[in-house]
């Protein structure tokens, strides 16, 4: 299982958390907080695996994922105070209406957005899938930097990593390639997760028992899905992006309707 | 072979930049000497009869624990250093920043470390 998560994290950009904190919990009994901190580690597990592909390859906008990852740190160290203003199951299904609504804008536009050179963080990388090199810039960095901000805020609050949130930001608003934008996301969820996993190990909830199995199956599964990832063609990535979305949009009302633990 | 795997084959291989190979470095690193802890820790528990151990050993039992080879403190040794992989990928970038004397990059890199520190000591996830 561990394996299959790491393929499909490390293909999509996401961490999911939000379908392995409950699997562990229910299908595995693990205390709720150890299934979150397991499911931390497999993140970072995912993205560290996944960047020594992606790196390397020249896929991943270095300078565009430390600029963002500003914004979405703030945002996480920030989410208590949004905590006290808003109720947490609204917020579940505001969470789960904007996933439905951005993969029905993945849908609609079919393709992956067409790139512009822009002069700003302008960076390259070839496309195997394509045959040719993708060349492109990033749009409007204010207010991607701006909804990153709440997309950090959110994920903060909710436990989440917020993969789910920084691919269509940077896709669909930043004008940055699909996989560009899966690998840049991919880099940035590691720095979120390690802050978390350091204060889960911290607080005692670490549990080698299933921490380590996951993290080595997570490992060789995202060793894997970035190879997978950048051979795909943009149009079948995005339709397995969109399809893991939706299923992150009904594990979030479940857990809004209190159904998930 | 398909065209496309074909094509795959003839794609130039990426030259890497100073900062995606310091980048690349510091993650294969962490990862070879996580796992290389976790093996050891596995091996240990197996040797020693004792199965996979529940909890981990806290930081500052650590030495000891390691000294005398508890299964568990390889394998919570093993988790830290997979957790700190990205705070030492974040440090590593500044550096590599500075060296090419991008002075807003170490400053938004620098804002990233402080606050990814300042989560850990408030401890809020």
């Amino acid at each position: 299982m561990a394996f299959l998560a790491g393929v499909f994290g490390s293909m999509l950009g996401v961490g999911g958390g939000i379908i392995m904190v409950p699997m562990l919990s229910l299908a595995f009994g693990v205390p709720i907080k150890v299934a979150i901190a397991t499911s931390i580690v497999c993140v970072i597990a995912t993205s560290t695996m996944a960047q020594t592909t992606f790196v390397s390859r020249g896929m991943t906008n270095i300078r565009l994922g430390m600029l963002l990852e500003v914004a979405t740190t703030v945002g996480a160290v920030a989410g208590g105070v949004t905590a006290v203003l808003v109720d947490g199951r609204v917020l579940q299904f505001c969470f789960a209406a904007v996933l439905v609504y951005v993969a029905w804008q993945m849908s609609r536009r079919g393709g992956d957005v067409t790139p512009v050179r822009t002069g700003v963080l302008e960076a390259a990388y070839y496309d195997p899938a394509a045959g040719r090199e993708i060349e492109y810039g990033v749009r409007r960095t204010g207010l991607g930097f701006i909804l990153s901000l709440g997309a950090g805020n959110v994920s903060g609050l909710l436990g989440v990593g917020g993969g789910a949130f920084k691919v269509p930001i940077m896709n669909l608003l930043m004008g940055v390639p699909l996989k560009a934008t899966i690998a840049t996301s991919n880099l940035m969820i590691g720095v979120t997760a390690a802050t978390g996993a350091a204060i889960f190990y911290g607080r005692g909830y670490m549990d080698p028992y299933y921490a380590v199995p996951a993290a080595l199956g997570i490992l060789a599964g995202a060793r894997l899905g970035p190879r997978v990832a950048v051979r795909l063609s943009t149009r079948t990535l995005g339709i397995i992006f969109q399809v893991v979305l939706l299923v992150f949009a009904v594990m979030m009302i479940l857990a809004a309707l209190g159904l998930t633990p | 072979m398909s065209a496309s795997q074909e094509r795959a084959l003839a794609a130039p291989a990426h030259a890497m930049a100073p900062l995606e190979r310091a980048i690349h470095g510091i993650l294969a690193g962490g990862i070879v000497l996580s796992v290389a802890l976790m093996a050891t820790g596995l091996v240990l528990g197996v040797a020693q009869g004792s199965g996979l151990p529940r909890g981990v050993v806290a930081l500052g039992e650590l030495p000891h624990a390691l000294a005398a080879l508890w299964p568990a403190a390889y394998l919570s040794l093993g988790l830290i250093v997979l957790i700190g992989t990205p705070f030492v990928r974040v440090v590593g970038s500044i550096v590599v920043f500075a060296r090419e004397r991008d002075r807003l990059y170490v400053l938004i890199t620098a804002i990233v470390f402080l606050v990814m520190c300042l989560g850990v000591a408030l401890g809020k996830v």
